[in-house]
């Protein structure tokens, strides 16, 4: 007799692989961003992480991973925004906003269509940074408009070149490993024969209303 | 209305919904807000320290595999270093009793005399371009206490200028560092009566590693290599602090001259900083006196 049925054992493995994972890449790319950059920029692991795990096990998979990646960013390396007043504060909060809302656009992108097959990971990726970085650029320059904070305003094409271009490819490169790391050391046993939508199916979408 | 309680985009767009209203109410001077992120910060900064120690541990292992040869080839030149510095040190004892005797006699006091000195390591740094503020292991528990509207400048071994603390918890500070686009300080030449202006970080000099000089007078003449220290205006730096060294100027437009000043510390390489802190004197009825300059 077995003490935990097989529903429970999927469940504990995803919640443990996900800590690890969240804890790891976060701590990583913390202590030694100059290990991942290139050009000014850094890889941001825990990005590429969220977009693949909402990629390959589901909208909730996505959603939670991102909502719990997003509270660590915003413990380890929370943003200083030029609020109206001038005064510069650290905010809360904006890293949930943002790997929340990357997690769903990773588990939403064309999934069903490509079956989350593996090559098609890295578009996610490739379009989600896009999301990411013209997001940002717009939301900055909105506010550094409104709050009349020039020095925080870049050109364009400088931000084209220096700033999107260069965490695009550094994310690229980021995915590979990534994939194979959840494709076979994920939440998931790759002894799995199932297909990814399969297993979603089964155990995926309802795992995290569950616990 | 069921259906659309269960429905995932439903439940995702309201939490989407509070964690903005979560993060604009950060904003609000002394937000309870942040506090929710306390239990996080609990499970998650003992594991961050324990991956950096690990990195650090692998890193001193490979270097010391690696730098071999290269420590030997050092150690013999810091042998001969050591020895003349020996020689200068005997030299600047003597020098030291003079300086004591002299300042006590002009009534000269040491530029930082009225600041407590706080050591902290650092335990993250930015995760990209935006999410960039660094996080040291010294809190309100450690005596960093900071008040509204306030904040104390961080500085490297070489007491050059880091940063400035914007947020403190019960163990930890959040630092603005000089390359972020929210910080501005007012700066001088170094020499007596140096011309003043405002360094200030800007978004594209940042990833050449550099700050903006803006409000200089077009009547000074300033000149690449030259030093900049803090000046001691607006009250939250004392004066004196080296910052770092003009890089180039502009003058083309003379109602507008600008430079670029090429900062000291250099805050990738950072493992330990140092925080600032005026201390306040007691009066003597037994009330603060306020804050030392």
């Amino acid at each position: 007799m077995r003490l935990i049925n097989e529903n429970t054992r999927s469940r504990v493995r995803k919640v443990v692989v996900y800590a690890v994972y969240i804890i790891l890449l976060s701590s990583l790319q913390v202590s030694f961003p100059e290990a991942f950059g290139f050009l000014g920029q850094t890889a941001d692991l825990m990005f590429v992480f969220v977009v693949l795990a909402g990629y390959f096990y589901g909208f909730w998979d996505g959603a939670v991973v991102g909502f719990i990646s997003g509270l660590v960013r915003d413990v380890f390396s929370p943003p200083a925004v030029v609020g109206l007043d001038g005064e510069v504060r650290v905010t809360a909060f904006m890293g949930v906003f943002t790997l929340f809302t990357v997690g769903i656009i990773g588990a939403s992108f064309f999934t069903r269509r490509m079956h989350r097959n593996i090559p098609f990971s890295i578009v996610a990726v490739i379009f989600a940074t896009v999301c990411y970085k013209t997001a940002g650029y717009l939301l900055i320059y909105g506010w550094s408009n409104l709050a009349g904070a020039e020095s925080s305003l870049y050109m364009p094409l400088t931000f084209l070149v220096y700033s999107f271009l260069p965490q695009l490819l550094l994310n690229v490169i980021a995915a590979i490993p990534l994939i194979f790391l959840l494709k076979f050391l994920g939440p998931v046993s790759f002894r799995n024969k199932s297909r990814d939508d399969e297993v979603i199916a089964k155990q995926g979408e309802g795992t995290w209303l569950g616990i | 209305m069921k259906k659309l309680l269960k429905s995932r985009w439903f439940i995702a767009l309201i939490v989407l919904l509070v964690v903005a209203a979560c993060a604009i109410l950060s904003l609000l001077p002394g937000s309870p807000v942040k506090k929710i992120l306390k239990p996080v910060q609990l499970v998650s900064s003992p594991a961050q320290s324990v991956v950096k120690r690990a990195g650090d541990t692998l890193s001193d292992f490979w270097s010391a595999i690696t730098d071999g040869i290269a420590i030997r080839k050092e150690n013999e030149a810091l042998k001969a270093q050591i020895a003349d510095l020996r020689y200068q040190l005997t030299q600047n004892e003597e020098a030291a009793l003079r300086y004591e005797e002299l300042k006590d006699a002009l009534h000269i006091k040491d530029m930082f005399s009225n600041y407590d000195i706080y050591g902290a390591s650092i335990l993250s740094r930015e995760s990209d371009e935006w999410f960039s503020t660094i996080r040291l292991n010294a809190g309100t528990t450690d005596g960093i206490v900071l008040e509204e509207g306030n904040s104390y400048p961080v500085l490297d071994v070489e007491m050059n200028l880091v940063g400035r603390v914007i947020e403190t918890s019960d163990t930890e500070s959040r630092v603005l560092p000089l390359l972020h686009e929210g910080f501005a300080v007012a700066g001088k030449v170094n020499v007596v009566n140096g011309a003043t202006f405002m360094v200030i970080g800007d978004a594209e000099l940042k990833r050449h590693g550099l700050c903006l000089v803006k409000d200089i007078d077009p009547d000074v003449h300033l000149e690449p290599g030259m030093e900049i220290v803090t000046s001691g205006d607006g009250g939250l730096f004392p004066e004196g602090i080296p910052i770092g060294v003009i890089e180039s100027v502009d003058y083309s437009n003379s109602l507008n001259v600008t430079a670029t000043l090429k900062p000291y510390s250099q805050i990738g390489r950072l493992e330990d900083v140092f925080i600032m802190i005026p201390y306040v004197e007691a009066a003597p009825d037994g009330s603060d006196a306020g804050q030392g300059t």
